[in-house]
C-alpha cells in the first residue's frame, strides 16, 4: 500500500476541478448552481450543508452518475460532461464510493461483495481473494468474510463498504453520509478508516451534516446551501 | 507484456461471467426451468420434422439413383415368349441389363416387404401378381429423355401390359417432401419465436430480481458489456440445456415409437430403416437451442441496463 503522503497545492493535476457549474432537473429548478472548487491530489475535504443543500447531487456529479447542465467538471483529468458514455465505467474504477445505506449484494458474502470492484477489473481470483483478505484485515473483518452482510452490525456493513472502496487502491475515494445511520461510537470508527486512506494520499471528500465531525477533524470543508457553495473554509491546524 | 500477463485480465472475467451465469440459473430454479422447458418442446417439434425428413430425403436419394423401367408381362405368355420379350427389351438402345421377376418371385417380395398384408392375397386365393421385367439403364441414359425413351419403346409390344418407372413417383415424393420441409420450417419459425419471447421474459425478470446488484456494479466501475455478459451466458446455458433435454427427447421417442410407426413408415420410406440424428446433428440442434438462448437473452436487455 502507498505511504503517507502531504496534501498538494491545487493545480492541473487536481483530481476534482469544477468551473462554474450548475445542474438542473426541471426548468428553473437547480439543485447547483454556479459552483467552482477544485479539490488537490491527497486533500481530506468535507461537504456540508443542509438537506437539499445540493451535496448527494454534486458528490454525484463527481462520480460521472450526473453530467452538469453547465460548466466544466474535470474529474480524474476526465470531462465528465464531454466524456463519452464508454469512458465512465474506467473512471468509477479510479473512485472509491462510500454510502450511507452501504450498498452491499445480499445474497454474496462479505468478501465476495469486497472482490466485485476486483472482479470488474479483471483480476484473477487468487490475487481477488488475497487482497480482498488483506483489506479486511484493515477494516478488521477478516474473520466475517464468508458471513453474509445482512448477518452484520450497520457498523460492520460500512467497514466492508469501506474495504470494497478501498481493495482498488483508488485515485478518489467518496463517501456520502457514510454515518448517517450509525452510532457515534461507530462514527469515528468509520471516520478513522477513511482519514487512514487520506493518510495514505487518496483525495477523500466526504459528505456529512454531522456538525460533531467537523469539529473534530478540522479539514477543509466546503458548505452548500441551495445548491451554491457559500463558504470554503480551509483545514484547521491539521497534520498531513 | 507476455501473452500470458496479457490473457489474466480476460480469463479472470471469463470465469467471473460463468461463475455469475451458473449463479443466475441457481438464484431463480423455477423460472430458469420454464426456459429450459420451452426450448426442449420446440427443439423436440422440430426435430422431429427434421428426423423425418432427414429421413425421407435419404430414402429420395437412394431412389433417384436407383433408375429403372418396370415392364409388367401378361399373364398368358409362356415361358418363350416371356423370354423373347426380354431379349427385345436387351437389345433397346440405352439398356444396361434386363432381370425377368417371376409371379412367385414378386409374391415373395411383396411378402417380405409387407408384414401382415400377404394374408390379404392369401384370401383371393391365386397370386395376383404378374411377372415383370426390370430395365436397368446404362448410367448417361439415366435422364428423364433416356426413361421415357425406353418406355415408349416398351409401351404397347405385344405381351407387355404395362410400363412404370420410378421416376413419376419419385417427383411426387420429393414434392411431398418439399411441402413437408416448408410446414417443418414453418412451424419451427413460429415455435422459435414463442421460445424468444418466453426467455427474453424469463431473463427480463432475472434483470428486475437483480436491479440493485447492476446499479452496484455500474458504481464500481462495471461496463454495460461486462453486466450484460453473465445474461447472454445465462440464456445460452438455459438454451443448451434445453436442446439437450430435447435430445434426450427425441431419443426416447425414437426408441419408443419406432415399433409402432414401423408400418407407417415403411409407407414413406419403403424397406429403408429410419435412422437417429448423428454426432454433429445433435451438436446442431443444442447449438440452436443455446442461440435461441442467447437471441432471448439479447432481446430482453436491449431495452437496456442501467449505467
Amino acid at each position: 500500500m502507498s505511504g503517507r503522503r502531504e496534501a498538494e497545492p491545487a493545480s492541473g493535476d487536481a483530481p476534482v476541478r469544477l468551473y462554474h457549474v450548475s445542474k438542473s432537473y426541471l426548468a428553473g429548478t437547480w439543485a447547483l448552481h454556479d459552483i467552482t472548487l477544485e479539490i488537490a491530489k491527497g486533500e481530506f475535504v468535507f461537504l456540508t450543508g443542509p438537506s437539499g443543500a445540493g451535496k448527494t447531487t454534486l458528490m454525484r456529479l463527481v462520480l460521472a452518475a450526473e453530467r452538469p447542465s453547465d460548466g466544466q467538471a474535470l474529474i480524474l483529468g476526465r470531462n465528465v460532461g464531454r466524456a463519452r458514455r464508454s469512458a465512465i465505467p474506467p473512471l468509477r474504477r479510479r473512485i472509491g464510493v462510500v454510502f450511507q445505506d452501504f450498498k452491499l449484494l445480499p445474497r454474496r458474502t462479505v468478501e465476495e461483495n469486497v472482490r466485485v470492484a476486483l472482479d470488474v477489473m479483471g483480476t484473477p481470483v487468487r490475487e481477488a481473494r488475497a487482497r480482498a483478505f488483506a483489506i479486511l484485515k484493515q477494516v478488521g473483518l477478516q474473520h466475517r468474510r464468508h458471513h453474509h452482510p445482512l448477518s452484520l452490525s450497520g457498523g460492520e456493513q460500512q467497514r466492508v463498504a469501506i474495504a470494497r472502496a478501498l481493495v482498488n487502491e483508488p485515485e478518489l475515494l467518496l463517501a456520502d453520509e457514510p454515518t448517517g445511520n450509525l452510532d457515534p461510537d461507530l462514527t469515528m470508527e468509520i471516520l478513522d478508516l477513511i482519514s487512514g486512506a487520506a493518510a495514505r494520499g487518496t483525495t477523500v471528500i466526504v459528505a456529512t451534516h454531522d456538525q460533531t465531525i467537523l469539529r473534530r477533524y478540522r479539514r477543509r470543508t466546503l458548505r452548500l446551501e441551495a445548491g451554491r457553495l457559500v463558504e470554503d473554509t480551509p483545514a484547521v491546524g491539521v497534520r498531513a | 507484456m507476455s501473452l500470458a500477463r496479457a490473457l489474466r485480465a480476460p480469463a479472470a472475467r471469463a470465469v467471473y461471467f460463468v461463475r455469475t451465469a451458473i449463479g443466475g440459473l441457481r438464484a431463480s430454479p423455477v423460472t430458469s426451468a420454464v426456459a429450459v422447458g420451452t426450448i426442449a418442446v420446440t427443439l423436440v417439434l422440430a426435430g422431429a420434422f427434421g428426423l423425418l425428413v432427414k429421413n425421407m430425403q435419404g430414402f429420395l436419394d437412394r431412389l433417384a439413383s436407383d433408375v429403372t423401367v418396370t415392364a409388367y408381362l401378361d399373364d398368358t405368355l409362356t415361358d418363350q415368349e416371356r423370354g423373347d420379350v426380354a431379349a427385345y427389351a436387351a437389345a433397346l438402345e440405352g439398356v444396361q441389363g434386363v432381370v425377368l421377376v417371376s409371379k412367385e418371385e414378386a409374391l415373395q417380395r411383396f411378402e417380405r416387404g409387407s408384414e401382415g398384408r400377404a394374408a390379404l392375397l392369401e384370401a383371393l386365393g391365386e397370386n395376383p401378381l404378374p411377372a415383370s421385367l426390370e430395365v436397368a439403364l446404362v448410367p448417361e441414359r439415366r435422364t428423364t429423355e433416356g426413361v421415357r425413351g425406353v418406355m415408349d419403346a416398351l409401351s404397347g409390344w405385344p405381351g407387355i401390359s404395362d410400363v412404370a418407372n420410378a421416376q413419376d413417383w419419385v417427383q411426387g415424393y420429393a414434392g411431398a417432401l418439399s411441402l413437408l420441409r416448408a410446414v417443418g420450417i414453418g412451424l419451427g419459425v413460429v415455435l422459435a419465436l414463442a421460445t424468444l419471447l418466453i426467455v427474453a421474459n424469463t431473463i427480463r425478470l432475472a434483470v428486475y430480481a437483480r436491479r440493485d446488484e447492476i446499479d452496484i456494479l455500474a458504481l464500481v466501475g462495471a461496463s454495460r458489456t461486462f453486466v450484460a455478459i453473465p445474461f447472454l451466458l445465462e440464456g445460452a446455458l438455459q438454451g443448451a440445456l434445453g436442446g439437450a433435454v430435447a435430445v434426450g427427447g427425441l431419443a426416447a421417442l425414437y426408441r419408443l415409437a419406432l415399433p409402432t410407426l414401423a408400418s407407417g413408415l415403411a409407407l414413406v420410406l419403403g424397406d429403408q430403416p429410419a435412422g437417429f440424428f448423428d454426432g454433429t446433428e445433435i451438436a446442431l440442434l443444442i447449438g440452436v437451442g443455446a442461440a435461441l438462448g442467447v437471441l432471448g437473452s439479447a432481446a430482453s436487455l436491449a431495452g437496456g441496463l442501467s449505467e
